[in-house]
C-alpha cells in the first residue's frame, strides 16, 4: 500500500471533505482530535509515513491487498463483499428484550463474546446527554446499555485506539463500514511495525447508507424544541415509510426522512460499502420484519462465533427469503455503483502519476464490471 | 535608606533615569504619585512607593492612567504636589481627562511623565506623547541625560505652579533605563496641609471651582489657558536647559532633544575632523518652542539637522517658527524626518546621525539603516548567547492557557480565533502561545473587538470568537467592553489569563490583589464577583488542568448566543511566592519517549517548547534542562507516551 503522513492526510482527506469522522487517526498520536463527530489537525505534524494515514479508510486504501489480507482473495465484485453465509437473523432466548434495533443480533454476538472472554473489551457507540459518543465497555452488562442506532458520524476508532494504549489486545468493536475498514487496515499491519500486535479480535460491521454530523444532528432536533438529553433513540423505519422516527423521554417525533438526509455527511457520498465488507460479520435490518435482522456471515471466525452463539441459543438463525437476499444485494450494488462512479469521475480511483494518491485502489476489470 | 531619600546635597550617585526622575520629585517636595505600570515607565512608581512610608508620600498603582492622571490631579486641585507617570500610550488613555484639566488648570504643582518606547522595545507601538503637548497646549520638558532628569522634574513642579498648569515631563527608554551620575540637591521638610478650596468665584484659580470650560465660553478658561503657556514661552526663552555647544559659526547646526543630544555628541566625535564643523543646540524645552532663542541660533548656520525620536516634533515645530523669518534672514536648508535625512521610525543611534551629517557635510560615509544596529548587536550576542525566539517563560501558564485555546478553536473547527491584548500574553500572536493572537491592539481592546465581531450574526459570521486579557488590563479597560458585549447580547466567549499581578511590567499589584503599592493590605476586588455581577455565566479553571480547561472552552464555544467568561488562575512562574519553588521534579524515561517516531514526533521539544526541555539529538531522547524547568509538570501531561514523569518535589 501507498503510506504518506498528516500532511498528505490533511490535504486528501480532512481539507477536501472525504473525512467520515470515524475516530482512526484520533489518539493514536497528540496531532489528531476528534469533536463533534468532526475530526481535526491540532498541531502541525512532519512525519513522512503515519499510522494515521495508513489507517485512514478515505486515504490510498487497496481494496485487493486489504481483501486478501482478511479474507485470502482479492477484493470480489459481488455487491455485499466477500461473505461465506447470509442468514436471517435476531437474538435467542438467552438473552432478554431490550431497546433494539430491530433483531438485537449485534447485542447477542458481543454479550457472547465478553461472556466467553473471546474479546476483553468492545468498543461502540453509546449517548451521552443524548449526544453518541463512542465508549468502551469491558462487562457484559453493559451491552444492553448501548444497544441503539445513532445514524450519526461517531470516531468509535479513537476509543479503540485508546483501548489499545490501555493495553486491551483482544478488542470488539461495532464499526459502520468506514470504522470497519479502518478496523481491518489496523489489523494487517499496514506499516509492517516490528513490535505490532492486532489488537483486534472481533469485528461486527453495521449496515449503512449515510451518518449526520452531529451539529447538524443537534441543530436538527433543537430546530424542533427537541432536548437532545433526553433522545432515547433514533430510527429509520423501513420504506415506505420516508420518516425518521426520534424517541424521546417524551414520545415519538418524526421528521421527514428527506430533510435529514439533507444534512448528511458530504463524506457518505464517496462510500461504497453499504454493508460492512470488511468485518468478520456484518449487521443489518431485514426490511419489513420489525425483529429480525440480516447477518452476513464473512470471516472463518465470523463462522465460528456465530455457530457457536447459536448453539448457546444467544441468536437464532433462519434462512433469508431470496426476495430479500435480491433486495439488499439491489441496495447495496446501488451504493456501490453511485460511489464508485463519483470517485472515477473525479479521479480518486487507481491514480495514476507521480505525487498522485488515490482514494481507492481495485483491479480496473472488477472495478469496470461494478460501475457497468 | 534608600539613595532617593539620602540628604547630602551634592553627593554624586549612579541613578537610573527613572530614579532621577523619582528622586527630582522627592526634591521638589512631592506628596501624590499614580501611574499604572508601563514598560519603561514602571521604575519611577516602584522606586517612589518603596520609601512611601518614609518619605511621607501617597504612592498608588491605579487601576488605568485616566483614573492616576484624576488621582493626581485631586491632589493638586488640595494644593499638593503630585506626579503621574505612564508609558506612551498611557497618555492616550488620560488624554480625555487632561485636555479637560488643562484648562481648568492645576494648583499645587502637577508634573504628568510619560515615557515613550522608540523602537517598541517593549511595545506594540512607539507613539510620540509629545504631540499631546501642544495639543492639550500645556509645556513639555525633554531632559537630556541624567542630572537633566532629576533637575527638571524637580523645575517641572515650579513651572507648573508658576503657570497654574500641569507639565509634562517626557522621557524615553535609553533615559529611564539608563544610568548615569546625577548630583544630588536637597529634601525639603515638612508637609503640606491639603484643602480644596471651592467657594470662591467661578473663574478664581485660587479658590473657585475646578470646572474645565464653561459651555459656550472659551474666552474665558481657554484664552487664559493660552496666556499659560505664552507665559511658558518667555520661560523658556532664558531656561538653562537650552543651550549650545559647538563653534560660532557651525557649517551645520543639529538641534536635538531628549537623549538625541547625548548621541549627537557621539557622532560629532566620531566624525573627527568633519565633525569640527558642527554645532549642537540641545533643547530642553520644546513645547512651546522659545523662538528667539531658536531664531539667535538658527541663523549662526546655512544647514540645520534635526535628530529626535521618533517623529519630526521639533523638526515641524521650528520649521513652522522659520517660516515666519524667512524675511531678512534668507532661506536655509533643512535636514531631518522630512527631509528623508533620518528615519521618521525606529530608535535613534550615533551611527545614523553620523550618516546623515555625513551626508549634509558631503562626507563619505559608509550607509547605516536603523536595522544595521540591531544586526550588529545580533552579530555579538550570537557569540555569547545562543539563539531564542521570543517564548513563555519556563512554567508560565500562559503556554498552557495557549495549548488548550489553540487546541479547543482547532477542534471546534469553525475557524474561531482570538483577538488578543496587552500583557506576557500578546507573545501568543507567535509560535511559543500556537499563533493564536489574530488580532492585537490596546489595553482592553481584545475584549472590544470581540463584542464587535460578536454581533455580526446577523450579517452571516459563523465564526466562534474568543478575547483574552490579563487580570490588570481586565480592571485597566476590559470592564466597560464586557459590559458592552453583555448588553448588546454580542456572543462572545472571554479568557482571563489571571496571573496574579501585573507579571509583564514586574508584579505591580491591581485591584484584584489584597495588597497596594505601598505594600498595605487591600480589599481584593474578585474579577469573578464582577463578570457575575454583569450577569455574565463565569468559570474558574486551573490552566494546568489542560483536559478541564479544553473541555470548558469547547462547552463554551458550542452555546452560540451571549458572553462567557472562562478565568484561567494560576500564578505566573516568576512571581515572588512562586519563584525557585518548583512543584514538581520532572524527568524523562528514555525508554518510553518516542522521541521523532509516528505516535510523537517530538512534541514537547518541536510544538510545546518550553524552555525547560531540549532535544538530545545523540540519545534521540526528550530532556529535562534541571538549571531551566519550574518545576510545573504540564509537559506530563502533554507527552503522548507518558515518557515525562512528575513527582512532587521536596
Amino acid at each position: 500500500m501507498n503510506i504518506f503522513g498528516p500532511k498528505e492526510l490533511m490535504e486528501d482527506v480532512i481539507l477536501a471533505g472525504r473525512c467520515t469522522g470515524c475516530g482512526a487517526c484520533v489518539d493514536i498520536c497528540p496531532y489528531f482530535g476528534s469533536h463533534m463527530g468532526k475530526t481535526a489537525m491540532l498541531f502541525p505534524c512532519t512525519i513522512a509515513r503515519g499510522r494515521c494515514f495508513a489507517s485512514c479508510p478515505r486515504a490510498e486504501v487497496d481494496l485487493d491487498l486489504l481483501s486478501e489480507k482478511t479474507f485470502g482473495a482479492p477484493y470480489a465484485e459481488v455487491p455485499v463483499g466477500s461473505h461465506r453465509k447470509i442468514f436471517v437473523s435476531r437474538s435467542g432466548a438467552r438473552i432478554g428484550n431490550a431497546n433494539y434495533q430491530a433483531g438485537g443480533t449485534v447485542s447477542a454476538l458481543l454479550s457472547f463474546v465478553l461472556e466467553k472472554g473471546i474479546i476483553d473489551a468492545a468498543v461502540l457507540v453509546d449517548r451521552q446527554e443524548g449526544l453518541p459518543r463512542p465508549r468502551r465497555i469491558t462487562e457484559p452488562q453493559e451491552v444492553l446499555s448501548c444497544a441503539s442506532s445513532s445514524f450519526a458520524a461517531v470516531p468509535v476508532i479513537s476509543e479503540l485506539n485508546r483501548a489499545v494504549r490501555d493495553g486491551y489486545r483482544r478488542i470488539g468493536t461495532v464499526a459502520t463500514p468506514c470504522q470497519a475498514v479502518a478496523a481491518a487496515l489496523i489489523r494487517i499491519n499496514p506499516l509492517n511495525e516490528d513490535e505490532f500486535i492486532n489488537p483486534l479480535s472481533f469485528i461486527i460491521g453495521l449496515f449503512c447508507t449515510w451518518a449526520l454530523d452531529l451539529r447538524s444532528m443537534t441543530a436538527l432536533f433543537s430546530g424542533r424544541g427537541l432536548d437532545l438529553r433526553s433522545v432515547i433513540r433514533c430510527d429509520v423505519p423501513p420504506p415506505p415509510a420516508e420518516k425518521f422516527e426520534i424517541v424521546t423521554g417524551g414520545g415519538k417525533h418524526d421528521i421527514p426522512l428527506q430533510e435529514v438526509r439533507d444534512l448528511t455527511s458530504p463524506a457518505c457520498a464517496w462510500c461504497p460499502d453499504m454493508t460492512s465488507e470488511f468485518a468478520d460479520v456484518s449487521v443489518g435490518m431485514l426490511e419489513g420484519s420489525a425483529g429480525k435482522n440480516i447477518l452476513i456471515i464473512r470471516t472463518p471466525f465470523g463462522e465460528e462465533i456465530a455457530e457457536k452463539a447459536r448453539e448457546e441459543r444467544y441468536i437464532v438463525l433462519d434462512e433469508i427469503p431470496p426476495e430479500q437476499l435480491r433486495n439488499l444485494e439491489r441496495a447495496a450494488a446501488a451504493k456501490k455503483r453511485r460511489a464508485l462512479l463519483k470517485l472515477k469521475k473525479e479521479g480518486l480511483l487507481n491514480t495514476a502519476g507521480k505525487g498522485k494518491r488515490a482514494c481507492f485502489r481495485l483491479r480496473p476489470e472488477i472495478l469496470e464490471k461494478l460501475i457497468g | 535608606m534608600s539613595l532617593l531619600l539620602k540628604n547630602k546635597e551634592g553627593d554624586k550617585r549612579l541613578l537610573m533615569g527613572n530614579e532621577a526622575i523619582a528622586r527630582g520629585a522627592i526634591e521638589a517636595g512631592l506628596a501624590v504619585a499614580t501611574g499604572y505600570p508601563g514598560t519603561p515607565s514602571s521604575e519611577i512608581i516602584e522606586n517612589l512607593s518603596r520609601i512611601s512610608r518614609q518619605a511621607g508620600i501617597y504612592v498608588e498603582w491605579s487601576v488605568n492612567e485616566k483614573v492616576a492622571a484624576e488621582a493626581a490631579a485631586a491632589a493638586s486641585f488640595a494644593g499638593l504636589r503630585s506626579l503621574c507617570v505612564m508609558k506612551q500610550n498611557g497618555v492616550n488613555v488620560a488624554s480625555d481627562f487632561l485636555l479637560h484639566l488643562a484648562e481648568s488648570g492645576t494648583r499645587g504643582g502637577m508634573v504628568l511623565v510619560p515615557c515613550d518606547d522608540p523602537g517598541a522595545l517593549s511595545s506594540v507601538n512607539e507613539g510620540d506623547a509629545r504631540f499631546f503637548a501642544r495639543m492639550l497646549e500645556v509645556p513639555l520638558l525633554e531632559p537630556g541625560d541624567f542630572q537633566e532628569a532629576k533637575d527638571m522634574t524637580r523645575w517641572a513642579f515650579a513651572l507648573s505652579e508658576e503657570i497654574r498648569n500641569f507639565v509634562v515631563l517626557r522621557s524615553v527608554t535609553r533615559l529611564s533605563h539608563a544610568s548615569g551620575m546625577v548630583s544630588l540637591g536637597k529634601i525639603p521638610r515638612g508637609r503640606t496641609q491639603a484643602q480644596f478650596r471651592h467657594a470662591g468665584a467661578l473663574l478664581d484659580p485660587e479658590s473657585g471651582p475646578m470646572i474645565s470650560c464653561l459651555p459656550g465660553a472659551p474666552q474665558f478658561t481657554h484664552r487664559r489657558q493660552q496666556d499659560k503657556i505664552r507665559t511658558a514661552r518667555e520661560i523658556f526663552e532664558t531656561s538653562p536647559f537650552n543651550y549650545y555647544e559647538g563653534p560660532r559659526r557651525p557649517e551645520v547646526l543639529i538641534v536635538a532633544s531628549s537623549i538625541c543630544s547625548l548621541y549627537s555628541r557621539e557622532a560629532i566625535a566620531m566624525l573627527g575632523k568633519a565633525g569640527k564643523k558642527c554645532g549642537l543646540l540641545k533643547m530642553g524645552t520644546t513645547w512651546p518652542l522659545p523662538e528667539k532663542f531658536l531664531q539667535k541660533h538658527l541663523s549662526s548656520a546655512e544647514k540645520i539637522v534635526f535628530v529626535e525620536e521618533v517623529l519630526p516634533f521639533l523638526e515641524e515645530n521650528v520649521l513652522m517658527l522659520a517660516g515666519r523669518w524667512t524675511r531678512g534672514k534668507g532661506p536655509k536648508s533643512y535636514y531631518g524626518k522630512n527631509s528623508g535625512t533620518l528615519p521618521s521610525y525606529g530608535e535613534m543611534n550615533p551611527d545614523l546621525i553620523a550618516e546623515a551629517l555625513g551626508k549634509v557635510l558631503a562626507v563619505r560615509r559608509r550607509p547605516v539603516r536603523p536595522e544595521s544596529f540591531a544586526a550588529k548587536a545580533g552579530a555579538f550576542a550570537d557569540n555569547a548567547a545562543p539563539r531564542r525566539e521570543l517564548t513563555f517563560c519556563p512554567g508560565c501558564p500562559h503556554r498552557a492557557s495557549f495549548w488548550s485555546i489553540h487546541s479547543a478553536l482547532k477542534l471546534d473547527g469553525r475557524e474561531g480565533f482570538v483577538c488578543g491584548d496587552i500583557g506576557c500574553y500578546t507573545l501568543a500572536a507567535f509560535p511559543t502561545g500556537f499563533n493564536s493572537l489574530r488580532t492585537v491592539h490596546s489595553m482592553g481592546s481584545g475584549a472590544g473587538l470581540a463584542g464587535g465581531f460578536g454581533r455580526l450574526r446577523a450579517f452571516g459570521l459563523r465564526q466562534p470568537i474568543l478575547a483574552v486579557c490579563g487580570d490588570s488590563t481586565f480592571f485597566h479597560a476590559a470592564v466597560p467592553a464586557l459590559i458592552n458585549a453583555v448588553h448588546h447580547q454580542a456572543d462572545l466567549t472571554m479568557v482571563i489569563l489571571d496571573n496574579r499581578g501585573t507579571a509583564m511590567t514586574g508584579f505591580q499589584p491591581h485591584p484584584g490583589l489584597p495588597v497596594n503599592a505601598m505594600q498595605e493590605s487591600a480589599p481584593p476586588v474578585e474579577i469573578e464577583n464582577i463578570c457575575r455581577g454583569i450577569g455574565v455565566e463565569t468559570e474558574i479553571r486551573d490552566p494546568f488542568d489542560l483536559k478541564g480547561t479544553r473541555d470548558a472552552l469547547l462547552s463554551f464555544l458550542e452555546k452560540k448566543e451571549g458572553a462567557r467568561v472562562l478565568i484561567l488562575r494560576q500564578a505566573c512562574s516568576l512571581s515572588p511566592e512562586k519563584k525557585k519553588k518548583n512543584s514538581f521534579k520532572v524527568r524523562v524515561d528514555e525508554n518510553a519517549c518516542r522521541g521523532e517516531r509516528c505516535g510523537c514526533n517530538r512534541l514537547c521539544t518541536r510544538i510545546f517548547r518550553c524552555p525547560g526541555l531540549y532535544w538530545d539529538n545523540r540519545k534521540q531522547v526528550a530532556r529535562i534542562d534541571d538549571v531551566v524547568c519550574a518545576g510545573c509538570g504540564v509537559c506530563a501531561s502533554i507527552c503522548p507516551a507518558g515518557a515525562i514523569l512528575k513527582e512532587d518535589a521536596v
